[in-house]
């Protein structure tokens, strides 16, 4: 005979204040095997908490069934409680009353009342069929991959392998760094991008914890949680990082000339060249799409090779796999920029001297194509007159509707950096729709930006023009004063926010991470899980997320790298028993549910039966997330979620339909 | 390739030119024009006045063109072109409205058909006809001569209507001109508006703003300016005098239809083009033909 | 400087002839503004006709000539970063002036009884060629246009019934 108790919580008013509470504990206490009904103001507390575990002991129980909030809040307190007392925590079943009652039904509070009983009643009927189980544990990686050598990936990697733990640091450029390293100076304390940087990019480079592939892609990712199998794709550089000393005499030699990506294609270097001022490693590379002896591989040029000391060119070099197992993975692949192109009005893209934030950030580096000098890229003047343009691509539900976060910092500190570096030979003004100063010293150097002589427009233009001498003009109306400005400029700026990855939809695949409907990564919860996504193992930190400044990528990925530790410190983690379980014998071997599993959970496993070969379905119990699929879709009943066989689930559709049938209603 | 043809009030009642010069040039590319039975008002000047009835009144052309029996419905005019694209929009999107419209065409006996695919001159020429095809059809191409275009504003926007061209940068109408011989240029004013829709209740800035534009036209080094809209070579062409007036200007810009450039290309003689009618200075463009 | 008090019933009105209530999305950016051809020669300001509707001071829109100045470029429909659309709301402010019957320029009635008459918005004219000779549709050899049947008078008169 099963002993029930039922459980009914007020939930402050949150349920009480429309379910009768009391009522629905009365009519629990008339149902079969229920032995102990109560009702309390909020059960998921200490004392409500001790009521079911006493009930427990002094009445026996078997049973329990606790109707509160959604299970997502506190079925695992209410599992652990119950396992406290003595019993099997699986033998619990919790009865939304809120968010499926009083949260839905708020001006109904009869009918939500009558639900609540019926939901009750369905939940009594459930319990009496659960039976109990135990998580199983499962051995883990003391190893994570940090996807991505960018400020978020350096963090996280540091405080891994600080915290003793094997990283594989793997960057698709030929150097780490990322972003940061092509800024001048970040806001708001005006410090050095490379100096606070670079010495993080050495410590990743000589720590023993850390193997560092740059040049490299994830190609592909099997496994689970705790166990993942990778494998990357470690391009050819034609140059042997261990003979490399990195000291370009190939670069000067080199005929060829290329695009500059990491100058924002604003100069050109040669084919084989170092990827970038601050490399980490200090290695040369060549670029195979323009490098005349890679393309064409006849003999042609070699003047490298010829002029290299340390014979470390290679031209026969090739592309290389490398397979690593892994406890958890950190994605940290950043974003790109707006290709304000798409804004054909702004004339980006037709007109020289309309730049993007990032291309000014190139500009005003001292390593940049004009060593640190602001000059107008058309005809390397120096500006009389720079206006910044806010928003170019942001906050517009024709490219991206979310704010870029950031834009209005560093257009401040561009403005800034103009002011320092041309004095007061230039007229520099913003326009902007609002200004987002919102971190900690932000909005004193918004102030300190308008001590500084720089004038703020309230009001973005609609079109921008090019005279036949090259210089910009266009109309904006300014809303503090009225006024509609005729203004001629010589540099304009476009506050060009950032946009989820090009490649974002692969890296989505790879790791089965979502993205948002902004495209960006998605995080498991948006307010009390945003470092990890829904997949387990798979963190998030950085940019790849979603805009953020230096310090929040920086908190993200410490955040990241401690919840990885967190999941793999103790060598083992415990995986929750309401998985898919298979009844060989019921297995007809027909594939459906492998063919169907979307976490790649089902594995067919071949079994010698009465001396045939048969198929038979295996559960990888660490990749089931337990939705539910197979057990749908299995034609023979083999296959089926704990907890939720066919049995536990109509039992509930029959205690639904009881009182209707009593009444001989529909 | 036959297709119904609504001409709308402008061409009908004053810019015979262009009526004239699309009559001419599409038999020689093989389009053949259909009359609808009648002609009503697109709507155009009524959504100032009442919104609902210039949706009917749009509804009922394609509910004409729908009598035809054919696929395709060409209409020259910007506005009027702008005006059927958003009521079939609207009928679409609101089913209350759209059901009171169709309502109204049954009463003529008339149905309504939304999947008629309407034409504006200018994609019809570039999509459907073809660059190719104009090339070889052009007898003489009009060499020598270099023109600004005017695209005019409601083919091109608002984007999310699906338009004739792209919003910022609209190429078809160089293109055509590129097609039969006669260079283009770029320039800063490209996009800005002839301000036909004041002539109704502000006429002085109507004519201020094509005047800024003419004025800004004629400094370019250029013979003419091609227009393919019937208000938008009303403002430049027959008003361009009182344009130049009231911008002081002295104004000398040969304004002309494309289909009427085409037609020389195509060695139709000029009375025919409907050349005559244009009251600017054209014979300037028309002798930098070379021969 | 009086106090201003928002119309909050007339503001639905307006609202309603709107397809959608993107309007209220307007964040005051302004490019509508900075970009609007009517602005320099006209005052017309997009920006501030949204900003009045939406917080309701809309009782003096209609009657006023602000509406009448836009040229219809469609620039502030194209380019508004919240799809807010200026243009449509100055079309519903001037429908809602025809109904108020407040000041209309007289062209619009024009139209309207031109349409009524010939099912055309204009009547026809001559035109005079660069020679100075006056020339109609026949003397051009042009088809003769066709006006709609008599049925049309009637069920044009229904739809304008419609508010």
């Amino acid at each position: 005979m099963t002993r029930i108790g039922v459980y009914v919580c007020h939930c402050g008013l949150n349920i009480a204040g429309v379910v009768d509470v009391e009522k629905v504990a009365e009519y629990a206490k008339g149902l079969p095997d229920v032995v102990v009904a109560r009702h309390y103001t909020y059960m998921c507390s200490e004392p409500g908490q001790r009521m079911i575990q006493d009930d427990i002991k002094a009445e026996n129980l078997d049973r329990i069934v606790i109707a509160t909030c959604s299970p997502r809040m506190h079925e695992e307190t209410f599992r652990r409680a119950v396992a406290e007392a003595g019993l099997n925590p699986y033998l619990t079943e919790i009865v939304n009353l809120r968010e499926h009652v009083s949260w839905a039904h708020t001006h109904e509070p009869e009918k939500a009342t009558e639900k609540a009983k019926a939901l009750v009643r369905m939940g009594v009927a459930r319990v009496r069929l659960l039976e109990p189980l135990e998580k199983r544990k499962v051995s883990v990686e003391k190893s994570v991959l940090v996807v991505g050598g960018g400020i978020a990936g350096i963090q996280a990697s540091l405080d891994l392998a600080n915290a003793g733990f094997k990283v594989y640091l793997v960057e698709k450029a030929p150097s780490i760094g990322g972003r940061m390293s092509q800024l001048d100076k970040t806001f708001p304390t005006l410090d050095c991008s490379a100096c606070i940087l670079t010495p993080k990019m050495v410590d990743v480079a000589k720590h023993r914890n850390i193997t560092l592939l740059t040049n490299a892609e994830v190609a592909n990712v099997k496994g689970f949680v705790g166990n993942y199998e990778v494998s990357i794709l470690k391009k050819p550089r034609y140059v042997d990082a261990k003979r490399c000393v990195g000291c370009e005499l190939c670069t000067r030699v080199c005929p060829v000339k290329v695009p500059d990506k990491f100058n924002e294609n604003l100069s050109e270097k040669r084919a084989i060249a170092i990827y970038s001022a601050h490399a980490v490693p200090k290695i040369a590379i060549i670029n195979p799409d323009y490098c005349l002896r890679v393309k064409f591989n006849e003999g042609v040029c070699g003047k490298c090779q010829d002029a290299c000391e340390a014979e470390a060119i290679n031209f026969e070099d090739k592309p290389e796999t490398v397979q690593i197992k892994v406890g958890g993975i950190v994605l940290a692949v950043g974003s790109e920029v707006f290709n304000a192109a798409q804004m054909a009005e702004l004339g980006y893209g037709r007109f020289k001297n309309v730049i993007s934030s990032i291309e000014f950030e190139r500009i005003s580096d001292a390593s940049g194509p004009t060593g640190g000098k602001i000059l107008t890229p058309k005809d390397n003047k120096v500006p009389k007159m720079i206006v910044f343009i806010q928003c170019v691509g942001s906050r517009d539900k024709r490219f991206h509707e979310y704010c870029c976060r950031v834009g209005c910092m560093v257009t401040l500190k561009q403005a800034i950096l103009a002011r320092e570096k041309i004095h007061e030979n230039v007229r520099v003004y913003v326009c902007y729709i609002d200004l987002r100063a919102f971190g900690k010293g932000y909005e004193e150097f918004y102030r300190r930006a308008r001590d500084m002589d720089i004038d703020f427009i309230a009001g973005i233009p609609s079109e921008v023009h090019c005279a036949a001498d090259g210089s910009l003009y266009f109309d904006v109306y300014d809303n503090g004063t009225n006024k509609l400005l005729e203004v001629h400029a010589d540099l304009v700026v476009l506050g060009t926010g950032a946009v989820p990855n090009s490649d974002l939809g692969n890296i989505s695949a790879l790791f089965h991470a979502s993205r948002s409907a902004d495209g960006f990564l998605l995080e498991a919860h948006p307010k009390l899980r945003p470092l990890e996504s829904a997949m387990g193992g798979v963190f998030l930190a950085g940019a790849c997320q979603g805009p953020k400044d230096i310090p929040d990528t920086v908190a993200q990925a410490s955040g990241a790298a401690a919840k990885a530790i967190d999941l793999l410190s103790s060598g083992e983690i415990e995986l929750e028993p309401l998985k898919a379980v298979v009844d060989k014998d019921l297995c007809s071997g027909c594939r459906i549910c492998e063919s169907l599993c979307p976490f790649i959970a089902i594995e067919m496993k071949p079994e010698i039966v009465a001396g045939n070969e048969k198929f038979r379905a295996e559960v990888i119990e660490a990749m089931c997330q337990g939705c539910g699929l197979c057990s749908a879709a299995c034609p023979t009943g083999a296959i089926k979620i704990q907890q939720y066989s066919n049995r536990q689930v109509l039992t509930q559709v029959q205690a639904a339909l009881a009182e209707a049938e009593a009444k001989g209603g529909n | 390739m036959k297709t119904a043809v609504f001409w709308g009030c402008r061409i009908l009642t004053g810019q015979y030119a262009y009526e004239m010069s699309l009559r001419e040039v599409l038999p020689r590319l093989d389009i053949e024009l259909v009359e609808l039975r009648e002609s009503n008002c697109c709507g155009d000047p009524i959504k100032s006045v009442n919104d609902f009835t210039a949706n009917y009144l749009a509804a009922r052309v394609l509910a004409l063109a729908n009598l035809t029996g054919l696929d395709n419905l060409l209409v020259p005019c910007n506005r009027c072109h702008f005006t059927i694209s958003e009521a079939r929009n609207i009928i679409k999107e609101n089913a209350k409205t759209g059901q009171k419209i169709k309502d109204l065409l049954k009463e003529e006996g008339l149905e309504y058909n939304p999947n008629i695919k309407v034409w504006h001159t200018i994609d019809l020429l570039h999509d459907l006809v073809g660059l190719e095809k104009i090339k070889k059809t052009v007898a003489k191409p009009l060499k020598g001569l270099k023109v600004a275009t005017h695209t005019g504003c409601q083919i091109i926007r608002y984007s999310d209507l699906g338009r004739v061209d792209d919003a910022e940068n609209p190429r078809k109408l160089d293109e055509l001109i590129q097609a039969i011989g006669t260079e283009t240029v770029d320039y800063a004013q490209k996009l800005d508006c002839c301000g036909a829709a004041l002539m109704h209740s502000h006429p002085d800035s109507a004519l201020s703003l094509a005047g800024s534009k003419l004025k800004a036209v004629q400094g370019l080094t250029v013979d003419g300016m091609v227009v393919s809209c019937p208000d938008c070579q009303l403002m430049f062409d027959a008003k361009q005098k009182d344009a130049g007036t009231t911008v002081g200007a002295k104004l000398n810009v040969p304004v002309v239809y494309y289909t009427q450039l085409l037609g020389l290309a195509l060695g139709i003689d000029q009375k025919s083009l409907g050349l005559d009618l244009n009251q600017s200075p054209v014979e300037q463009l028309i002798t930098r033909i070379s021969v | 400087m009086s106090m201003a008090k928002p119309n909050l019933e007339a503001r639905e009105k307006i609202l309603a002839k709107l397809r959608g209530k993107e309007l209220a999305n307007c964040f005051q950016c302004i490019k509508c503004t900075s970009g609007c051809t009517a602005l320099k020669l006209l005052e017309l300001k997009p920006h501030e006709i949204i900003k009045l509707v939406n917080l309701g001071f809309v009782d003096e829109l209609p009657s006023s000539d602000i509406i009448w100045t836009c040229v219809t470029c469609l620039k502030c429909v194209q380019r508004c970063p919240q799809k807010a659309s200026p243009y449509h709301v100055i079309m519903a402010l001037r429908n809602i002036a025809v109904e108020k019957e407040a000041k209309v320029p007289e062209g619009y009635f024009k139209a309207v009884s031109q349409i009524l008459e010939t099912g055309l918005a204009e009547a026809a004219q001559k035109c005079v060629t660069r020679k100075m000779e006056a020339v109609d549709r026949q003397n051009l050899k042009l088809p003769k246009v066709r006006p709609p049947k008599e049925s049309f008078q009637v069920v044009f008169m229904k739809a304008m019934e419609e508010k």
